[in-house]
C-alpha cells in the first residue's frame, strides 16, 4: 500500500512557527551567513599580503573601500548577525547545560533585548564620526 | 456561533493526493474539536476518518494538526481556538492512511529502541521501593500517553525521518532516571548516537505541542549531560 506523505518543505511552511522556531531559524540563517562571510574575509584579507610588493597601495586602497558609507552599513548588518548568532548561542548552551529549558521563552526576550541595545550602540559607534563630520560640514 | 471546518481528506486505496473538503456547524464555544469532528461524521460525512478511543486525554489516539499546531482533539475546545475557520489536517511527518489517520509504525519501532521498560535482573523482596525523591525525578516524564503530537511537530525529524524524536527521548529518560531501573546506560546508549539526542537543536515545537504540558527539551537536556559526564 502507498501511502502519502508531505514533504518536510511544505511541512516547514504550513506549520505554526512559535518563538523557539524563530530562534532556530534566525540561528541558522545567522550561522550559514557567518560560514559565507569567513570565506570572503579569507579571500579579502589574502589580498592585502601584497603590501610586501607594492609598498601599501593594495592595502589602502582596500581600507579606503571598507570605511565607505556602503561597507559601513553592510558591516553593521554583519554585526547583527554576530550578535544574534553568539547571543542565541550562549541561549542554547544554557538550554542544553543549564536550567535553560525551563525558561527558554524568557531567555529568548533577553537575547532580543540585548541584541536590538547592542545593535543600536553599535550603530553610534560606527556612525558618530560619519554624522558629526556631516553635521559639522553643514553648520 | 458558525465556524467553517476545512478538513484534509485522503484515502490511500484510491487518492494519488490528499484534498480539502469544508463542513459548516453551528457549535457552542465550550465544544471540543473532537465533538465537532464526530458530528460532521455522523450528520454529513460518514466516510470521514479519525482516531478515538477514551476521547478524555488519556489513550492518546486522536492527536490531530489544527490551524497548524498538533493538538488532541479531545482536550481542545471551539473557545480554544479562536478562529472562525478550522484547518484540520493529520499530524505530519508521518504517512497518511485515511484523512486523519496517519501510520504510526515508525513512531512505535522508534520507541522499542530506547527499551521503554524497566530492566531489573532480580525480582524484589516486596516491593520495589522508591523515595519521594527519586520518584519526583520522573513525575512529568511518566505523563506521557505516547500520542505522537511531539515526534510529529519536530522539525529534526521532517528533515531527519531517521531521529528517534522527542517521544522516544523522554521514554529513554523515564527509564535511565528511574532509581528502579538496574541498567540505565542500557537505555542510554541506544540514544548516545547521531539520531538520537544529538539530533535535537531545542527548538521546542514539542514542548508546544505536548497536551500533557511535558517539557520535553528539558528531559533531553538532561540526558545530553548525562551523556557528557558519562565521556568525562
Ligand atoms: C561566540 C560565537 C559562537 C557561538 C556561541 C555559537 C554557538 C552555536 C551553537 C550553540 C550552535 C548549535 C545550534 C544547534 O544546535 O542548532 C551553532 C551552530 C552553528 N554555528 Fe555557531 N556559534 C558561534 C560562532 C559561529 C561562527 C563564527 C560561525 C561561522 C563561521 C558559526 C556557524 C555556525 C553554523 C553554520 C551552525 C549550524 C547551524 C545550525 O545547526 O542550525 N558559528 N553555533
Ligand atoms: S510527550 Fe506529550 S506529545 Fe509526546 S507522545 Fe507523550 S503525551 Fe504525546
Ligand atoms: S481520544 Fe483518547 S486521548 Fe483523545
Amino acid at each position: 500500500m502507498n501511502f502519502y506523505q508531505s514533504g518536510w518543505t511544505k511541512v516547514l511552511t504550513t506549520y505554526h512557527r512559535f518563538a523557539g522556531s524563530w530562534a532556530w531559524i534566525f540561528h541558522r540563517i545567522s550561522g550559514l551567513a557567518l560560514t559565507a562571510y569567513i570565506f570572503m574575509h579569507i579571500i579579502a584579507l589574502s589580498n592585502l599580503q601584497k603590501h610586501k610588493i607594492d609598498g601599501g597601495k593594495a592595502f589602502n586602497e582596500e581600507m579606503a573601500l571598507f570605511s565607505s558609507p556602503f561597507f559601513l552599513v553592510i558591516e553593521w548588518l554583519l554585526f547583527a548577525f554576530v550578535l544574534y548568532h553568539t547571543l542565541n548561542g550562549i541561549r542554547i548552551v544554557l538550554v542544553d547545560f543549564a536550567n535553560g529549558a525551563r525558561y527558554h521563552k524568557q531567555l529568548h526576550y533577553a537575547v532580543v533585548t540585548i541584541g536590538v541595545i547592542a545593535f543600536i550602540a553599535m550603530g553610534y559607534v560606527i556612525f558618530s564620526h560619519q554624522v558629526n563630520k556631516t553635521v559639522a560640514m553643514l553648520f | 456561533m458558525q465556524v467553517t471546518f476545512s478538513i484534509q481528506r485522503y484515502d490511500s486505496s484510491k487518492d494519488k493526493k490528499p484534498y480539502r473538503q469544508e463542513f459548516k456547524l453551528d457549535v457552542e464555544p465550550t465544544d471540543r474539536i473532537l465533538d465537532c469532528l464526530d458530528r460532521i461524521k455522523w450528520d454529513f460525512e460518514g466516510s470521514l476518518t479519525y482516531r478515538r478511543s477514551c476521547s478524555h486525554g488519556i489513550c492518546g489516539s486522536d492527536a490531530i494538526n489544527i490551524n497548524g499546531k498538533n493538538m488532541l482533539a479531545c482536550q481542545v475546545l471551539i473557545q480554544d481556538i479562536k478562529k472562525k475557520r478550522i484547518k484540520i489536517d493529520p499530524i505530519p511527518g508521518m504517512p497518511i492512511i485515511k484523512d486523519l489517520v496517519v501510520d504510526t509504525t515508525d513512531f512505535f519501532a522508534k520507541y522499542e529502541v530506547v527499551k521503554p521498560y524497566l530492566i531489573a535482573k532480580n525480582p524484589p523482596p516486596k516491593e520495589r521501593f522508591q523515595s519521594v525523591a527519586d520518584r519526583a525525578l520522573i513525575d512529568e516524564a511518566v505523563n506521557c500517553i505516547l500520542c505522537g503530537a511531539c515526534t510529529s511537530s519536530c522539525p529534526s525529524m521532517w528533515g531527519n525521518p531517521n531521529y528517534l524524536g522527542p517521544a522516544a527521548m523522554l521514554k529513554a529518560y523515564r527509564f535511565a532516571f528511574d532509581s528502579r531501573d538496574e541498567a540505565p546506560a542500557e537505555h542510554l546508549e541506544a540514544i548516545d548516537t547521531s539520531d538520537g539526542v544529538w539530533r535535537c537543536h531545542t527548538i521546542f515545537n514539542c514542548v508546544e505541542a505536548c497536551p500533557k504540558e511535558i517539557n520535553l527539551t528539558w528531559h533531553i537536556s538532561q540526558l545530553k549531560k548525562k551523556m557528557v559526564e558519562r565521556e568525562l
